[in-house]
């Protein structure tokens, strides 16, 4: 994907989530079978489909949680590219966005 | 010269295969140069039959000096302690390594299933499998905790799966040229020559390990195993990326994750699925944290290595 056209995405889940997208943030995976099932329905997803993809993600603009868990931390989230480099969600992210995915 | 005798209990063979693969020094180096006299050998041996029995009761007499006695692969209990599962040269292969190991100067047991019961002990072990000295972590295996051999070491422990060929042969010509006694062994009898460092050090990722960027796939040269793919080189004790496999790489380096196959919890979580190259986490956290870091640190480590992590560290640096 070019810069721009990351740029135009990232603009585009930043409206979705700012507009109030109900996303699924709970129940978080406690465990890598939880995870991996979650990670099983995004692939079934088709690819353009990127509502859908945010929603069982559980993406939140906002750090999330008491620990205020955000991107920023996550194992998946390259900083300079600003980036979620998790293969099955590989979006645009802001720092101190969140998903359900997170990992540190 | 030295007697070298080799055996082969409940065993894949891929330390054998390993052994012929080594190159400094050689399995023919051994013979040519340092003086070994092989014995026997599963692969090489040319004795069958009578000739073999004859040949291993003259060492269990004394007849004939052991001076190294090599075991491979697990001592085999089944069925119900009799070893009857595993019979060699006319009786259970456990009655061999008992007397042999009572009578040899040195004994080094090469690869997990010898050191540690390796994958045919994992539960439900049907097999009675036990290292010599060990199994799994606990102290004891078929020989007990107390044995020592002739030249008052215990057993030599040389795991892998397979061991590189040659922790083998290094070892062995340590022992063979009367440096035996000079082999620091750590803990758990391995040599610490290679196994007090972790086989991450020397990786190629250890740059990506540390600004936290993760592999999300096997094969990728950016990124590192651990964080998401279940490699436990910051765990393990081994020198896989300081001794070269090949002499050309190791499993780190092309993109696939260390298995963990130096200690004696290989195989890990007894090989539940989704177990293997997946990184286990709680609450998003991976259970098992690099050797000497706690929880509180490594999140304190991460989120200063993200905030520090420069631009090279997420793209691609070895270009062909």
């Amino acid at each position: 994907m070019r810069p721009e056209e990351e740029d135009r995405l990232l603009e585009k889940i930043r409206h979705l989530l700012e507009s109030g997208l109900k996303t699924q943030t709970e129940p978080f995976p406690e465990t890598h079978i939880e995870f991996a099932r979650i990670l099983d329905e995004l692939r079934a997803l088709p690819q353009e489909d990127l509502r859908a993809k945010l929603v069982i993600g559980g993406f939140t603009h906002t750090p999330y949680g008491p620990d205020q868990m955000r991107c920023l931390e996550c194992m998946y989230y390259l900083v300079h590219r600003k980036w979620c480099d998790l293969p099955e969600l590989a979006v645009p992210v802001e720092p101190d966005w969140w998903c359900r995915l997170w990992r540190i | 010269m030295a007697n070298l005798l080799w055996l082969q209990g409940g065993a894949c063979s891929g330390n054998t295969m390993s052994f012929l693969n080594a190159e400094e020094p050689s399995a023919c180096d051994l013979v040519t140069d340092f003086g070994i006299n092989v014995l026997w050998h599963p692969s090489l041996g040319v004795e069958l039959g009578d000739n073999l029995q004859r040949l291993l009761n003259d060492c269990v007499s004394g007849k004939t000096p052991l001076d190294i006695f090599v075991f491979e692969g697990s001592v085999v209990n089944a069925p119900n302690g009799t070893g009857e599962w595993n019979r060699f040269a006319g009786k259970p292969m456990k009655q061999w390594v008992k007397a042999l190991s009572g009578v040899a100067t040195f004994v080094v047991a090469i690869g997990d299933c010898a050191t540690w019961g390796g994958i045919p002990a994992t539960a439900p072990n049907p097999s009675e499998s036990q290292g010599l000295q060990f199994l799994k972590r606990n102290h004891g295996g078929f020989l007990g905790k107390e044995f020592r051999s002739k030249a008052g070491l215990p057993v030599i422990n040389i795991p892998g799966c397979p061991a590189h060929p040659d922790w083998i042969t290094q070892i062995v010509v340590a022992v063979a040229t009367g440096r035996g006694g000079e082999i620091g062994l750590d803990e758990l009898q391995r040599p610490k020559t290679f196994f007090q460092s972790f086989t991450q050090t020397g990786c190629t990722r250890n740059m990506h390990f540390a600004y936290k960027v993760s592999a999300t796939e096997f094969g990728q040269r950016k990124g590192c195993l651990y964080y998401d793919l279940g490699c436990r080189g910051p765990m393990t004790h081994s020198p896989c990326n300081r001794i070269l496999w090949n002499r050309q790489s190791s499993k780190t380096r092309s993109g696939m994750p260390c298995l963990g196959c130096t200690e004696p919890e290989f195989p890990f979580f007894d090989l539940a699925p989704g177990t293997v190259f997946k990184t286990q986490t709680v609450m998003g956290i991976p259970k098992d944290l690099p050797t000497g870091v706690d929880k509180k640190g490594y999140i304190a480590l991460t989120g200063a290595a993200k905030n520090a992590a420069p631009a090279w560290a997420e793209q691609d640096m070895f270009i062909v």
